[in-house]
């Protein structure tokens, strides 16, 4: 799609001009000022939080009304490509990937965010926080609203115990055999994703990078077909043994709900997995902690995953100026603490102000879990997605594209569950990457 | 002089009738006959979902279209589901109509029961029998495995053949009931004296089936047969809320590949011409449906 | 009498058989989530419980949804069902040319696939400005429930003897009169089986709901609900299945008290034959 000179909805207007319909009344707009604010991120006590916010910019802003609704991670990018089609976009989205809104903001949808980074204070973010966010025009897309550490080993220490285990795994191999020593009594090792979407294709992402791969080289040529990814895709079929029957439809709402239950040994997710254990199962409370997930050697460094959990605006808001005004409201102390509290561990904050700040770290399950937090805070500051493979990498504008269109994931499930040939999978893989690379 | 001149009266209810359906026209030619134009129109367009920008690209879609894996994969899917769901729904739906035409207990209530997949909303069906087919918790798992008929949990919707077999399973439990009821309201119009008959004859139970009630139902099977065929040929909540396709497409068939081409993958224009291609095949369903039909009213 | 007990049971099994997903549902809804997770899984609850509907509706939009629903589905059915009798009683009982053509029409379009009308729908509603809203899923559940309407409510009709219709009009009075004082009250079972009928249809309908609506004023329960599925924090099996049973709420009133209708619009429905 890259030389589209037709104007905007030509294709519409060339329909309505072969009928009368246009001349039927277009639906009257509320007179007052609603701000529709849309985010996948929505358990309860996250959604209380927000209410809070909402609360407090409603007194401040008389008029204003705001309306949370609640979208998916594996549901976003199809609602908001009709919500950008029928120009009833929402007025402010949070806690998409970065590189959802870096494929967005190239087809010009989203607003520039560099006034709203300055409401908020540029210098108060962690050093390199908004990189992620920079946009091909130097202009920031958005801005993260926390980090993530997606991609953590969640372990059972008294599953360990018992099956002889006396370190957290470090590579591959340890992994696989301590999942295999821990599967019995109906106990599985571990819940990988194989299902035909995201977190199949955002994860495997971070398991090619444990090989030492990557997708994307430097230079955004597409680097698919290597070694590396063979034995990623060797390896993580191997552990499909150790992973429960229905893995191959496993997104992040049952592999964290097969970890937190007490269905697998270990577990793959963010912090949020703390909060759920402690209100779901208690009994488990005090044996789990986390380390980053494995390489396939000791000699490559672990890659973590982190979605930079964003803030942006869609171009076609009606009420921009509300909506950054909003935006920037997000990070008054009271509500975002209230926010984080929500899942604690699960979206770290990207303000050093509220990072020191002492009502952030009172919180019982930060205190309880103090190294985890910790843990986690490091390997999310240090973390990467497929939009910013490493720091050497430039920002990638189509990442939210390959993501979208699930070739990664198709990729994990045309090798492990079908049996098809690796070879031609990857070249397969690689050229449908290529394709949406061109446009 | 062959016809005699119409009346005052006639003209005016002539006028009347047409006053009367002039609303379903209306509506008709906006929602429908509007709507089914503009799809083979935007089917020549190159449509970009999110900014609807477009350009002409005249029959490229057809061509990619029936080039592509993609739609052959899809049509071949489709045919195994419709003839497997369907193949079910009609031996089932006949036994339990057998079964619900003798005098058995509490009928009424066994006829609520066997309704009431049929009136449920495939949202409901689908989260249910995610729930049976659930892997660590599920009960169907659970239960074979005390009969001791598996020892491992069996992955039902994410590994093939296992999601196309449980597709076409819960499309069966789902759309039986409408043959049951369809069938059991001719069954009860079977004259006894042909029963009769046949026992005289000596004919035993399978024989009267067969002799008997088999040709009498003939006719209500054949429009059962077809109906339900375009039906399950176009159904779209079930296969999608189920397996969404997977895995990878095993259990794509065309109405989401329709989906998937207009919002995953942002082709508008493509989808269009999918959803036309899948139209034309179904034609051939309908026409001969609908000649049926008219055979049937007209004689 | 063996064979006849042998054969209530054996018929009993399969009608207990197929409705089992139902009671599960029931069954897993009145569990605590903690129960769920138990091996082996208990068959009845050991813990009673209806935090989940309660959870439901404080917790959710659920009632929200519901509501929507029932404005969505009963502007549907009352439209539907009025342009659909009168659009019948003149295919039946009139004259005129193109008559049969429309008969036809309507046939066909009873039988066309959703999806093929759905992309162009959606941006005709888009522009008209009707995207996400309740009336943009009126208008989109008219292309599938006027012709089914339409084709029940003409099968009906036809059953309808003409006589009655004939001795009014000799006695003077109009044709819209007859219709309202003769037909009308004759076809009332008809117009309540079908309106039964659209109902649940609109009730249960969820692709177009699916791509025309993305806002929680507008969505109604099909795509609320399975959008609680889809969640990535959690999942929370009984509350999905509580959602389910409140979710047949209706469809258990109408079970219950006007089921021989819903098994009249069937020998309308066009399998008649």
């Amino acid at each position: 799609m890259t030389t589209m000179l037709t104007g905007r909805r030509n294709v519409l207007k060339g329909l309505a001009a072969t009928t009368a319909m246009t001349a039927l009344p277009r639906a009257a707009r509320a007179q007052e000022t609603t701000l529709r604010w849309w985010s996948p991120q929505s358990a309860p006590l996250q959604v209380a939080a927000y209410q809070t916010q909402i609360a407090n910019f409603e007194a401040a802003n008389p008029g204003v009304k705001v309306v949370f609704e609640t979208t998916s991670d594996e549901g976003y990018a199809p609602q908001l490509a009709a919500a950008f089609s029928s120009g009833e976009v929402p007025d402010i989205v949070t806690h998409l990937p970065s590189f959802a809104i870096q494929s967005y903001y190239a087809n010009g949808l989203v607003e520039p965010f560099n006034d709203v980074i300055d409401m908020i204070g540029a210098d108060d973010f962690f050093e390199g926080a908004n990189d992620v966010f920079r946009a091909a025009d130097g202009n920031y897309c958005g801005t993260g609203i926390g980090n993530s550490a997606a991609n953590m080993l969640w372990l059972r220490k008294d599953l360990m115990e018992e099956a002889g285990i006396d370190a957290a795994p470090t590579t591959w191999d340890e992994l696989r055999a301590a999942a295999q020593a821990m599967q019995k009594n109906g106990i599985f090792g571990a819940p990988l994703p194989y299902g035909a979407n995201s977190m199949t294709t955002l994860i495997f992402a971070g398991v090619i990078h444990q090989a030492g791969g990557q997708i994307f080289d430097t230079d955004l040529s597409v680097a698919l077909d290597t070694q590396e990814t063979r034995d990623a895709l060797e390896w993580y079929g191997a552990m499909r043994e150790v992973c429960p029957p229905g893995a191959t439809n496993y997104s992040w709402g049952e592999a964290i709900t097969a970890f937190v239950s007490g269905a697998t040994a270990t577990g793959i997710y963010t912090g949020r997995v703390l909060g759920n254990v402690n209100a779901q199962n208690p009994s488990i409370a005090d044996s789990v902690t986390c380390v980053r997930y494995p390489t396939k050697s000791t000699a490559i460094a672990p890659w973590t995953f982190n979605d930079f959990p964003s803030v942006f605006i869609p171009a076609q808001s009606n009420n921009i100026e509300m909506a950054k005004k909003f935006a920037a409201s997000l990070f008054d102390p009271e509500g975002y603490i209230q926010q984080l509290h929500a899942a604690p561990g699960h979206v770290l904050p990207v303000l050093k102000s509220i990072n020191d700040n002492p009502d952030y770290q009172n919180n019982e399950i930060i205190q309880k879990y103090p190294a985890e937090v910790e843990l986690m805070s490091e390997a999310a500051a240090g973390g990467f997605n497929l939009g910013y493979e490493s720091a050497n990498h430039p920002s990638n504008e189509k990442a939210g594209e390959v993501v979208g269109s699930g070739v990664i994931a198709e990729m994990v499930q045309r090798v492990i569950l079908n049996g098809d040939n690796v070879d031609e999978v990857i070249g397969d893989t690689a050229k449908a990457i290529e394709d949406i690379m061109k446009g | 002089m062959a016809t005699r001149p119409k009346t005052l009266l006639e003209r005016h209810y002539a006028l009347l009738g047409l006053a009367l359906i002039a609303p379903t026209v209306l509506v008709f030619c906006a929602v429908i006959v509007y709507p089914l134009i503009s799809a083979i129109y935007l089917s020549l367009f190159s449509i970009f979902t999110p900014t609807l920008e477009g350009e002409w690209v005249g029959l490229a879609n057809y061509r990619e279209l029936l080039t592509s894996g993609d739609f052959w994969s899809a049509l071949r899917v489709n045919l195994i589901w419709t003839i497997g769901t369907l193949t079910l729904q009609i031996v089932a739906g006949v036994g339990m109509a057998l079964i619900l035409h003798q005098n058995i207990w509490f009928r009424s209530l066994a006829r609520s029961l066997i309704l009431f997949p049929y009136f449920v909303s495939t949202v409901v069906a689908v989260l249910v029998w995610k729930w049976l087919f659930n892997d660590l918790y599920g009960i169907l798992n659970h239960l074979m495995m005390t009969a001791g008929i598996i020892d491992w949990p069996i992955d039902y919707l994410g590994m093939m053949p296992n999601a196309l077999i449980s597709v076409i399973l819960v499309g069966a439990w789902k759309y039986f009931p409408f043959v049951v009821i369809a069938v059991l309201a001719r069954l009860q119009t079977i004259p006894d004296a042909l029963y009769e008959a046949a026992r005289i004859d000596g004919a035993g139970p399978v024989a009267r089936f067969f002799d008997v009630t088999l040709p009498q139902l003939r006719d209500v099977l054949v429009v059962i047969i077809m109906l339900r065929a375009i039906w399950d040929f176009k159904e779209f909540d079930l296969i999608f809320l189920l397996t969404g396709g997977g895995p990878v497409n095993s259990t794509e068939t065309l109405p989401l590949l329709v989906y998937k081409e207009a919002f995953a993958l942002n082709q508008m224009g493509m989808a269009s011409a999918y959803a036309v291609v899948m139209m034309l095949i179904m034609l051939v369903f309908m026409i001969l449906y609908v000649r049926r039909t008219r055979s049937v009213d007209g004689a | 009498m063996i064979r006849k007990i042998a054969f209530n049971l054996f018929a009993w099994a399969l009608v207990l058989a197929v409705a089992f997903p139902l009671f599960w549902m029931l069954v897993t809804s009145v569990k605590p989530q903690f129960e769920l997770f138990r091996r082996p899984p208990t068959i009845l609850p050991e813990t009673w419980t209806f935090e989940h509907y309660i959870g439901l509706l404080k917790e959710t939009n659920f009632l929200n949804y519901f509501w929507n629903s029932i404005i969505l589905s009963t502007t549907t059915t009352l439209i539907v069902v009025a342009i659909a009798t009168i659009g019948a009683y003149s295919l039946v009982r009139f004259k005129y040319r193109g008559r049969e053509t429309l008969a036809f029409l309507v046939l066909f379009t009873y039988l066309l696939p959703s999806v093929v009308l759905i992309l162009p729908l959606y941006l005709m509603l888009v522009q008209l400005g009707l995207s996400n809203t309740i009336t943009s899923l009126v208008i989109a559940y008219t292309t599938f429930a006027l012709p089914y309407a339409l084709w029940l409510l003409r099968s009906f009709m036809a059953g309808i003897p003409e006589d009655l219709e004939s001795a009014a009009l000799v006695d003077g009075a109009t044709r819209l009169g007859a219709f309202r004082d003769v037909i009308l009250p004759q076809l009332l079972p008809g117009i309540i089986s079908t309106a039964l009928f659209t109902f649940i249809l609109s009730w249960n309908e969820y692709l177009f709901a699916l791509v025309l609506v993305n806002s929680d004023e507008a969505r109604p329960l099909t795509t609320g609900v399975m959008n609680m599925l889809v969640s990535s924090f959690n999942i929370e099996w009984s509350l999905l299945m509580a959602a389910s049973v409140m979710m047949s709420v209706p469809l258990i009133i109408v079970f219950a008290f006007l089921q021989s209708y819903l098994t009249r619009g069937f020998g309308a429905g066009g399998v008649k034959g």
